[in-house]
Order: structure tokens, then C-alpha cells, then sequence
């Protein structure tokens, strides 16, 4: 960019930011004085400036110019819309989001220019963590349903071939992959939906704003026997073996009814008998469903089939 | 200068001259390192800085820039009092990063950092607990913390282990140098005495870590950090799946997979452990069929359901 570029775009950002009332594209002319006076090209200069400052993120809101008639588009940057509000962030909270974002990155977005906007890059980052974290991977509706979950704005997108209108409430990065839990219009219930299957871009609606839920969602750190519309049932299972550890670990001692040194057995909710089934087999002989009944009578009917 | 370095500029002046505004002749040096600029970037951004203002651009109505030795204010720039909200993307990687270090239990669960991401989950609007969350899968945290005290300090530890592939559980003596988190999962590569070479374990399968007092020599290098690699070895087994098993081509390095006609996929796959095949065909059931598959592991899923369905009898 050149010098001249560069404050052309700075002067027109603080003309913007700095008018209450929007200005139209004349009166941006006047003022600035920098453009040409030829009317094509101006304006075909005037529309690109523009949309380099949008992708800067910089608010730019069209209204029509007060006292006009016909109305005229007019500009001007919202400041509340532009400004960041001081996070009141010391000095150490900087340098540990500094540290943070150097140790565990998203693939594709840069954490930088966010941390420059909030005081600048603050300590040591080679000091580390001691863990090496593999870059999340990035989704292209991450943002945008960031943006949404924060704003609190229904959002609308294809899934599985169905179109879902969902209050988006969390993100979440489990078992290596990004969901999203919220609220899906049309199913009337919470659902999660990974987001490298949501076919093609987020929408943000323009639906009234919704209320956050009053309790933690759980989302994803539910298992994935849970996920699912079945009626449900209270599923008792007796693991052993060496992975009766790991199972205490994953499913916490709320699900635990009996332990031993050698065995566990646990209770589980069951809304979905096919990812409770795939959960049960993978500790293969080393698991045997309790009760219900007809649970266990479903494990074996499985099994004779394959036996 | 491409598009992108041009409007990282202007994006750092946005962000740079309302530091510089609200300090009091911070030094050079200072702004340079918080911004990650050379004194000579910081001299020409001031150069225009001193060019921009409000109509009518006289000198009254421009910022002001006053630099006297090592020290720089800047004046009148009350329009750029504030810097930029951040976008969703940077948001996103700040607080996904913050989450994932306070999850591996990279820092105080009170510390700077956890204040530091509350601070900025409430400008953003957002309450950090609930809009966004990071799992590396549920390992033990006694456990986590003996692995990350024996790599700093170079201690061999003593491991009990799920030994998943071949569903066992073995005790054995390993050198770690390196925990690292992949696919939402945590890892520890170390040089195993049991096996006589590298390996890698999953955290979470590990039932006990137990520090031991014999100190090791780290590595130079150590093996890839990757988590699957088949052997040239391994034997190959093709299935042919039913597209509600399809799932398998994402979840498992598949070597080679060909669409029939008929909706179903042939996948080929390298196995490196009899239990593991055995594990995938009782979970997949009439969704996958044998195609090819070496004499001893024909019947690895039949054998497999034998032996469970023998539990409930």
C-alpha cells in the first residue's frame, strides 16, 4: 500500500468514525480532498476504499442523509460498533494470552492482530507450554457462528440434506472435531451438529435475538449414547479388564454404582441403543450389559449374527 | 507489498496509535516489541501517522507526533481513541487457545490467563465457561501432571497402560520426552524398555504414572508426531462397507477406497493389532463384509463375537 493509499484510508476511517450524521459520498468528496474529481472515477475509487475497510472489519453502516429527497446513501463508523471496549486486561493476563495463543493455534487464523488490538504482544512466548498442541483444525463457519453464539442470533444451515434453524448456544472441539450445541427450531429440543457436515455457509438470521440458556449446556461431554431422540432407559454395565480404568476416567463417578480393584459398573442414560452398543463392544469381552433386559437381548441378537 | 501486508498495517496503526495515545512516552523499544516492528517500520508508520487528522487538515487538526530521544507520544488522536473490536476469527483463536491451555492444565485455574480470558469473554459478551470449550480427552489429571514433571526434569517413569490395539493391560518403563495433543487427543512419545524403542501412548489409556528415580538423556530427535503409521508389515485386510458405515473412511487412515456401484465403499486398511480389526467388525456387524484378509484374520470378528456373546451365556 502506498503512503498516499494508506492515509487516504486512515483520513476517511476517522472522517467516518468522527461525523454523526452520515455523510454522502459528495460531501466525503469535499471534505477529503483527495480524490479525483472525475465523477466515474471517484466513485470507483470511493466503492473499493470502502470495501477494503469492510474487510478490515471496520463498521461502515449505510443511512440515508438526513434532510434528503429522495434520500441519498450516506456513511459514517458507529463508534460503538467500532470500538473495542477496554478489557482492563494487567499486564500478566496479556502476556498469558500472548503465551497461549503462541502454544495452540487455529489453522488458517492468526490470533496477532487481536492481541496488538488488546495492548500488544507482551512477554516471552518461547518459554511455551510444555505440551505440543497440533493447530485445531479450522471450519469456515467457525467465525461466523462465533459471531452468532456472542450476538445471540438464531442461525440457519443445511444438515444432512435438511434445512435446521438452531439458537446456537456453544462450540465445541472434541474427539479432534468442532460442534455446535444449540437449540433446533424445527426438532423443538437441543441437538448438535459437527460443523465439518453443515453443508455450504452459516446464515446469521435476522430472528429476534434469543435468550442464552440458564444452565451450562452440556453438549458434547455427554456420551454419545445420550445424543440421540430414543425414549430413554437406565442402562447397568460391568466392565473389567484393562480398560475398566479408562472407563471410570471418561464417564466420572457420577456414572459409577460398584468398583473394585478389577471391575466397575456403571450406569448410563440411553437415548441412542446403536451408540450405546458401539460403546459397549468396544471393550469387547471385557463388558457385559446388566440390565435392561431387552438391552442385553439386543447386544446378543447382534452377536449371534456375526458368531 | 501485497494486499494482505497492507492492510496488516493499517490494522497495526489502528491498534498502535491508541496505545501510544494513552501512555506517556513509552520508549521505542517498548512499542516496537509490543507491536512486533523494527525502528524502522515504527519511523515511517509515525511518518503518515502525522499525516492523518480531520478536516480541515490544517495543523491544528492533525494528530500530533512528538518523539524526543529514545521516547514518542502522540497527541490529538482522540478519534482513534479506541482500537478495533476484534473480529469473530481472532476471538475464536484467543479463546480457543485460551481454553485449550487452561484444559491440558497449562495454567492456574485462577492464574493470569484464566482472568485474562474471562476479561475478554465479557467485552465480547460472551460467558467464556459456556460459548466455547476444548476437550483433549479426559485424561487423567494426577496422571498428566507425573508425565509433564518427567519431561522437564528428564525422569524415567514406571507405566501401567491399556495396551489398546492388542487389549491388554502392561506394566513397563518408559523414558517420555514429549507430550503433545493431536486430533483432541493427548500423547506421550517416549523410549520404551519394555519394547526396546520409541512409542507412543495414549494419556488417557495410561491407568498409572509412577515417577521413578533414574534420569534419562532426551533425544536430538525424535520420531514424527504422528499418531498412525502403518508398517510396511502390517497386514492389509479389505472390507466392504455399507454406506452407513462410510464413517470409517474419516475415522481411520484408510489406505485405499474405491465407490461400487451399488452405494457400497471397498476400503483397504492396515492392521496393525488382531484385536483392533476384531473390535471395528463387532462394532460394524452386517454393515462390513471381508473381501480380503490374510488366513489368520478371516474370522477375527467371528471369533471376536464368540468370545463376548460367551459372557452372556
Amino acid at each position: 500500500m502506498s503512503v498516499a493509499k494508506l492515509e487516504r484510508l486512515l483520513n476517511l476511517t476517522a472522517l467516518l468514525l468522527d461525523t454523526p450524521r452520515p455523510l454522502s459520498a459528495e460531501q466525503i468528496r469535499e471534505q477529503l480532498a483527495v480524490y479525483a474529481d472525475d465523477k466515474a472515477a471517484f466513485r470507483r475509487a470511493f466503492e473499493r476504499d470502502k470495501d477494503e475497510l469492510r474487510q478490515m472489519g471496520i463498521p461502515i453502516v449505510v443511512e440515508p442523509v438526513p434532510g434528503t429527497d429522495p434520500p441519498v446513501d450516506g456513511y459514517r463508523i458507529p463508534r460503538e460498533e467500532y470500538a473495542l471496549r477496554d478489557p482492563g486486561l494487567e499486564t500478566d493476563e496479556l502476556a498469558a494470552l500472548h503465551l497461549a495463543a503462541s502454544a495452540v493455534r487455529v489453522e488458517g487464523v492468526s490470533a496477532t492482530a487481536g492481541l496488538l488490538k488488546l495492548g500488544g504482544l507482551v512477554g516471552a512466548p518461547a518459554s511455551g507450554l510444555d505440551v505440543h498442541v497440533a493447530p485445531l483444525p479450522a471450519d469456515a463457519n467457525l467465525p461466523r457462528l462465533f459471531a452468532a453464539v456472542s450476538a445471540r442470533r438464531p442461525v440457519r444451515f443445511r444438515y444432512r440434506d435438511a434445512e435446521r434453524t438452531v439458537d446456537p448456544y456453544r462450540l465445541e472441539f472434541q474427539r479432534g472435531r468442532w460442534y455446535l450445541s444449540g437449540y433446533d427450531h424445527g426438532r423443538d429440543d437441543e441437538r448438535s451438529f459437527r460443523l465439518d457436515r453443515i453443508q455450504g455457509d452459516v446464515e446469521v438470521t435476522d430472528l429476534p435475538r434469543f435468550d442464552p440458556p440458564s444452565t451450562a449446556v452440556p453438549g458434547q461431554a455427554r456420551g454419545a449414547w445420550e445424543l440421540g431422540a430414543e425414549p430413554p432407559v437406565r442402562a447397568r454395565v460391568h466392565i473389567d479388564g484393562p480398560g475398566a480404568r479408562w472407563a471410570v476416567q471418561h464417564l466420572g463417578p457420577d456414572a459409577v454404582v460398584a468398583e473394585d480393584d478389577e471391575a466397575v459398573v456403571v450406569e448410563l442414560p440411553v437415548t441412542n441403543r446403536s451408540a450405546f452398543r458401539s460403546f459397549v463392544l468396544s471393550f469387547l469381552d471385557h463388558a457385559q450389559v446388566l440390565d435392561p433386559p431387552e438391552l442385553r437381548a439386543e447386544i446378543v441378537e447382534w452377536l449371534e449374527a456375526l458368531a | 507489498m501485497s494486499a494482505e501486508t497492507s492492510a496488516a498495517r493499517m490494522q497495526r496503526l489502528l491498534a498502535m496509535v491508541p496505545w501510544i495515545a494513552a501512555q506517556d512516552g513509552p520508549t521505542v523499544e517498548e512499542v516496537c516489541q509490543r507491536f512486533g516492528i523494527t525502528r524502522e517500520q515504527l519511523a515511517s508508520d509515525l511518518e503518515v501517522v502525522w499525516l492523518v487528522g480531520l478536516p480541515p487538515y490544517t495543523p491544528d487538526a492533525l494528530i500530533d507526533v512528538v518523539q524526543e530521544g529514545e521516547r514518542v507520544w502522540i497527541h490529538y488522536a482522540d478519534v482513534f481513541a479506541r482500537p478495533q473490536r476484534l473480529t469473530p476469527d481472532q476471538a475464536v483463536a484467543l479463546l480457543s487457545a485460551g481454553a485449550s491451555v487452561l484444559a491440558l492444565g497449562g495454567a492456574e485455574p485462577d492464574g493470569a490467563l484464566a482472568r485474562g480470558v474471562r476479561k475478554l469473554a465479557e467485552v465480547l459478551g460472551v460467558n467464556a465457561d459456556q460459548v466455547l470449550d476444548v476437550d483433549f480427552g479426559g485424561s487423567d489429571p494426577q496422571v498428566l501432571d507425573v508425565l509433564r514433571q518427567a519431561v522437564r526434569e528428564h525422569r524415567r517413569v514406571h507405566l501401567d497402560y491399556w495396551s489398546y490395539g492388542r487389549d491388554t493391560r502392561t506394566e513397563r518403563d518408559v523414558d517420555p520426552y514429549l507430550i503433545h495433543a493431536e486430533g483432541g487427543a493427548l500423547y506421550l512419545l517416549a523410549h520404551c524398555h519394555r519394547a526396546g524403542g520409541e512409542r507412543r501412548f495414549r494419556v488417557d489409556r495410561i491407568n498409572r504414572a509412577e515417577l521413578l528415580a533414574n534420569t534419562f538423556d532426551p533425544p536430538a530427535e525424535h520420531g514424527p508426531t504422528v499418531v498412525f503409521q502403518a508398517d510396511d508389515d502390517d497386514p492389509r485386510v479389505t472390507l466392504r462397507l455399507a454406506p452407513e458405515a462410510r464413517w470409517v473412511l474419516e475415522a481411520y487412515p484408510v489406505e485405499d477406497h474405491r465407490d461400487l456401484p451399488d452405494g457400497r465403499v471397498e476400503v483397504t486398511l492396515a492392521i496393525g493389532e488382531e484385536q483392533w480389526l476384531a473390535r471395528l467388525l463387532v462394532n460394524l456387524g452386517p454393515a462390513a463384509e471381508i473381501v480380503d484378509a490374510p488366513d489368520a484374520l478371516v474370522s477375527a470378528g467371528r471369533r471376536a463375537a464368540q468370545r463376548v456373546l460367551a459372557r452372556y451365556r
